[in-house]
């Protein structure tokens, strides 16, 4: 079982505009079993993208570590894919380019890395757009190819930084079911990071509510899957557990 | 108003069928304009000839072989000097723009020598290297190379850094990052040097070719003046922005327009 676990992870820094140190995360511990889908929720500010950027290995830690399977990781690597919020493609290479960029950062054959491409675009139903740039696409359109290009290098575990914070409410419903669709399908391990409590609800099989740096509390979310916002949105269980997910946000 | 209609839509029925005749359109009055001051006989002919006795002497000089050899020199030294100047530049730029200990100790010294014009180097070089190629190379090669090497740091350090580490967590190498991200992300950048560079490059050819003189378009039109021939002199000033025109639609616009405009990273 290769599961994620951080070990009293925190990190310092110093503001130079404060004059002083900041701690944005702090002894922050949590474990994330294979093929799980944990949501990190928290108010702007809690500490979660900074989180996100050290399980990436984007930046450095100040204490503590991240045990991938057992063995600690440092600084960015392919068994951690990543999506982010501003989308990241590539905008001189195709779609096709793009998705299977990693394979070939693998060091396969061209054919070999257009054959994966291909797979997992259809997987989001792209494989009409193989051939576009990515400003020629809209935004959920780009944050389609954003998840299936994280996902084509097969990571053990895929790290989303508030994904769909950025397209419009509609698309958002879409893409949030599409992730669900696909989870289930690939089981890949996912930590999602947002501010929204719905998403985080409706997407995880456990919600981390993270305040000021810290763990507040931790959810398990026993939705019936798959699921779909027609149904969710008038379900008692999960307007329960958004609820509750709320008021923590709320009084973090 | 409606002749005028019809002359604009006529204008942009033809320009849609031949590209061509938008570059040529625009020029009809200039000329006309030339050879209508040059007729009213203004000016003596000697001083001020018209457009037929330009073509007259383009004809000639292309007859006799001279103007297809000294434009082909100059624009194999530029060609050159731009070739040798982006080989140093763009790696320099890319240095420049990744490293911040390099930036600290090449900014300055960048900035120090960009002030000293390419011109102002021909004394010390007319010293050196005498009247010879060498001087005239690194005349260019000291042109092209810092806008080059400004430009391309610039274009550098504007790519997100979202993108980096995107490569980096798909599994780039620092290489290979440098390869696939930092330079395509700062092309945009480097052909808006390669342009001003070539543009200054090919001002200080000529000038240099006035000075070290011994073949070139500059030449041929200091060489002029020396036998009094106006005409020479005008056909080669037609020649050197004819020679810009070519370049720009021909090479870089296109290069322009498949790369930084495609990719949306620049707007047309």
């Amino acid at each position: 079982m290769k599961s994620l676990r951080l070990r009293d992870l925190s990190k310092t820094y110093f503001d130079p505009y404060a004059g002083a140190h900041v701690t944005a995360v702090h002894d922050v511990s949590l474990t994330v079993q294979q093929g799980e889908f944990v949501s990190i929720v928290g108010p702007s500010g809690c500490g979660k993208t900074t989180l996100l950027n050290m399980i990436a290995g984007f930046i450095p830690v100040s204490g503590g570590e991240i045990l991938l399977d057992g063995r600690a990781v440092k600084g960015p690597g392919p068994e951690r894919g990543v999506v982010f919020q501003s989308f990241a493609l590539f905008p001189w290479k195709t779609v096709l380019e793009n998705v299977g960029f990693g394979p070939k950062m693998r060091g396969l054959k061209k054919t070999e890395c257009e054959r994966i491409a291909r797979e997992y675009l259809a997987l989001a139903g792209l494989a009409h757009a193989a051939d576009r740039y990515p400003n020629e696409l809209s935004g959920g359109m780009q944050q389609r190819v954003g998840v299936v290009r994280a996902l084509a290098n097969n990571p053990d575990v895929l790290l989303m930084d508030e994904p769909f914070a950025s397209v419009d409410a509609q698309t958002r419903m879409t893409l949030q079911e599409e992730l669900t669709r696909i989870w289930q399908e690939r089981r890949p391990t996912i930590i999602f990071i947002t501010h929204d409590v719905g998403e985080a609800v409706f997407l995880a099989d456990r919600v981390v509510v993270l305040s000021r740096g810290r763990v507040l509390k931790e959810l398990a979310v026993p939705l019936p899957r798959p699921r779909a916002w027609d149904l969710l949105i008038e379900d008692a269980a999960f307007k329960a557990l958004s609820g509750q997910v709320l008021q923590l946000v709320r009084s973090a | 108003m409606t002749p005028l209609l019809k002359a604009w839509s006529l204008y942009a029925r033809w320009t849609a069928r031949y590209p061509a005749v938008r570059a040529i359109v625009p020029f009809i009055p200039v000329v006309a304009l030339w050879a209508m001051v040059a007729e009213s006989g203004m000016f003596p002919r000697v001083f001020f000839p018209g457009p037929l006795e330009v073509v007259r002497s383009f004809g000639s000089l292309v007859y006799k072989g001279i103007l297809p050899d000294y434009l082909e020199d100059s624009v194999v030294r530029l060609a050159v000097g731009a070739a040798a100047g982006m080989a140093l530049g763009i790696p320099l730029g890319v240095l420049v723009g990744m490293n911040s200990r390099a930036r600290a100790m090449l900014w300055p010294i960048l900035l120090f020598f960009q002030a000293i014009g390419d011109i102002a180097w021909l004394p010390i070089l007319l010293i050196w290297f005498g009247f010879s190629l060498t001087t005239m190379t690194f005349v260019i090669v000291y042109t092209v190379l810092f806008p080059v090497v400004l430009n391309t740091a610039l274009g550098v350090r504007s790519v997100p850094l979202e993108l980096h580490r995107a490569a980096r967590s798909l599994g780039a190498s620092r290489a290979r990052v440098v390869w696939e991200v930092v330079l395509p992300g700062a092309l945009p950048n480097i052909m808006t040097g390669l342009r001003n560079g070539l543009g200054y490059g090919w001002r200080a050819l000529i000038a240099a070719e006035i000075i070290v003189g011994t073949s070139g378009i500059g030449f041929l039109m200091f060489d002029a003046r020396r036998a009094g021939s106006v005409v020479e002199i005008l056909l080669g000033m037609i020649v050197l922005g004819l020679l810009w025109y070519i370049v720009d639609g021909w090479v870089l616009a296109p290069i322009e327009r498949a790369t930084g405009q495609r990719w949306g990273l620049v707007t047309q």
